[in-house]
């Protein structure tokens, strides 16, 4: 950058131009520290507000869409909020779940009724509507209980998803009214929270036959790949945030063991490749080209890569099915629209 | 050697998840572990911990960690066996857990801060804290750390106990989360922790066993095993603590159901890090109290 070029924020060094041997700053560094400070201090006065006023829309936007009474229970007017950096405040390492996801904003509000126990609403913006789903699908083995676009009870936590929300409500003790006032409460705001969400399109590639639909899990890491199903320790399908993933279980007739359908989108169709190569390399060694093989427990393992996507089968019951489910996955692929 | 082993399913559907994990991590397998002296962590229980109520008993905390440290420093007197640990002149921070689900007991934060008191340092020159030691006047001059926090299940590291407890040492917790959390250990080797610590304490009281939940926390997998397991190796507290929540899934559930994360921080802490023991082998249990539903 030449010397006279002082107008924006300067990214050379300011060693470029020396202080005086005699102890003094010359002029034009001085005015270069002058400049560069002005233009930082600029850039603050102008665009902090503007962060500053999203952030304030945003969390009043997520004020009103949760009623400050519902039931007899009344808002304690004492709403918090967490960001993905501040989040850890609130729920410890927890929080890298949310923040595997595109986690914008957490809202929590606690509602209060004469005689019964808090009840408790975090409200996530997720940024988008098949991030809101692909939290929800993290847990799903209580009962649905019909509200929003997708819900799951269990122990006291009502968890349902609706656009690119993403809600948790329960009380913070459990009393005999408590499940049906998580119930209506959820009901309530899932009326407010306004439009649905598409699912991830991803799904769609999943066949059909004997898909068990709650099984169902959309992810980004490989953390999340292992606490539904276990593969390795280390990122051998090279998952990560520009990765998409699903994973599904799925009940063959006359079997009573679950076999798993993986699918990955990477970026590229060469990341794809890479990525299958280093599966194949950690996971099925025998296997050069990637064909079934016969894992430790007597069933069978596949993988392949078509186009940008990674299909990988486990626990199959025959080595026939785990060709067809790729087969089937492939076809489903190869219909979709651009 | 062949180092940097991966670990799949498949080692575990083969039974070989140890010979994988230490060949992973560059370590000696089998026939080439020395005896070495063991490390001595103490199990103290007591089935009054918790009343019908569910409240903590803090006259029966206070005994409980008093049996403990002194069966631990072979010192019948808790007094004298805490000075073995803490100097009047040492300014203590004691780093808690407030975890809003399962946060250390209060009982047992008091009971620890009496003993450092009568010890003979005043007041002032202990904190209690967690999330806030990095500006805690306290801790940032501390002589001495005593390191307590429940034991509970934990997503990203498999295992929340005493190595994990540290992570508040740092502005940026979310740089320890790599690879299940595996660098965890490497924050006892910042000044503001190194050397410092003079007793871990995991409290049992309340142990979480399986994750779940809108926090991964759910009632039904809390167990009131009405314990503590007290010792200097905050690593072999952890290993055993690890059993401990084995043992209680499987008496739970029927089945070993697995965590969700394989916790191999504890393993790089001993390997890697050097900060303790791991291997069940070389730990010595020594168990007090209540017997009932032990399980380790």
């Amino acid at each position: 950058m030449g010397e006279g070029e002082s107008g924006g924020i300067s990214l050379a060094p300011p060693t470029l131009i020396l202080p005086h041997r005699g102890g003094g700053v010359s002029m034009r560094f001085r005015i270069l520290l002058l400049s560069v400070f002005m233009s930082i201090t600029m850039l603050f006065l102008v665009e902090a507000p503007v962060f500053s006023a999203e952030l304030n829309a945003n969390k009043l936007e997520m004020k009103k869409l949760l009623p400050q009474e519902i039931l007899a229970y009344k808002s304690d007017g004492k709403d918090e909020f967490y960001d993905r950096q501040t989040t850890f405040r609130y729920m410890d390492g927890a929080a890298e779940l949310y923040r595997s996801f595109t986690f914008k904003l957490l809202l929590v509000r606690r509602y209060l009724k004469a005689n019964a126990p808090a009840i408790i609403v975090e409200l996530f913006d997720m940024g988008l509507a098949e991030e809101a789903f692909g939290i929800f699908t993290f847990e799903t083995g209580g009962e649905d209980a019909g509200v929003g676009q997708g819900s799951d009870y269990g122990g006291g936590l009502l968890r349902f998803w609706k656009g690119k929300f993403f809600i948790n409500v329960y009380a913070e003790q459990e009393a005999p009214s408590t499940k049906q006032d998580v119930l209506e409460i959820a009901q309530s705001i899932a009326r407010s929270l306004g439009h649905e969400g598409q699912k991830p399109k991803l799904i769609h590639y999943l066949p059909q036959e004997g898909l068990s639909e709650r099984s169902i899990r959309y992810f980004h890491l490989h953390q999340s790949l292992n606490y539904h199903y276990f593969v390795s320790h280390q990122n051998i399908l090279r998952l990560g945030e520009k990765t998409n993933a699903v994973l599904a279980s799925y009940l063959l007739p006359q079997t009573k063991d679950k076999t798993f359908l993986l699918l990955i989108r990477y970026p590229t169709k060469k990341l794809a490749g890479e990525a299958l190569q280093s599966f194949v390399k950690a996971y099925l060694p025998e296997s050069t080209s990637a064909k079934a093989i016969q894992t430790e427990n007597r069933k069978w393992a596949t993988a392949l890569t078509y186009q940008e996507f990674v299909i990988v089968v486990f626990d199959a019951p025959l080595k026939d099915k785990a060709e067809e489910f790729i087969q089937a996955t492939k076809k489903k692929l190869g219909a979709r629209r651009p | 050697m062949k180092k940097n082993r991966v670990i799949t399913r498949r080692d575990f559907l083969r039974g070989t998840v140890y010979t994988a994990l230490a060949t992973s991590a560059g370590l000696p397998t089998g026939k080439e572990v020395k005896a070495e002296e063991k490390v001595k962590v103490v199990l103290i229980r007591n089935e009054k911990a918790i009343d019908q109520q569910g409240r903590i008993n803090k006259e029966i905390v206070q005994q409980m960690l008093d049996q403990g440290v002194s069966h631990l420093l072979q010192e019948e007197n808790p007094i004298q066996a805490w000075k073995k640990l803490i100097k009047p002149t040492d300014i203590v921070g004691i780093k808690s857990n407030v975890v809003h689900y399962l946060p250390t007991p209060q009982e047992l934060e008091a009971a620890i801060e009496k003993r450092v008191m009568d010890v003979g340092v005043p007041k002032g020159n202990i904190s209690i804290d967690d999330r806030g030691v990095l500006d805690d006047k306290v801790f940032r001059s501390s002589t001495a750390l005593i390191n307590v926090r429940p034991l509970r299940t934990h997503f990203w590291s498999g295992v929340g106990g005493c190595i994990k407890n540290y992570i508040m040492f740092t502005r940026t917790p979310w740089l320890y989360h790599t690879k299940s959390c595996s660098p965890l250990a490497s924050i006892w080797s910042k000044p503001i922790v190194k050397g410092k610590t003079r007793l871990n304490i995991l409290s049992l009281i309340q142990t979480q066993f399986y994750s779940r939940g809108a926090h991964h926390f759910d009632r039904r997998y809390v167990s009131e095993y009405k314990g503590l397991l007290i010792g200097r190796d905050p690593v072999a507290l952890d290993a055993v603590g690890v059993r401990l929540l084995q043992g209680q899934r499987i008496a739970h559930f029927g089945e070993d159901r697995p965590l969700d994360t394989q916790p191999i921080h504890i393993l790089a802490a001993d390997q890697k890090y050097k900060l303790g023991v791991s291997d069940l082998n070389r730990i010595e249990i020594v168990k007090l109290g209540w017997m009932e539903g032990v399980l380790i």
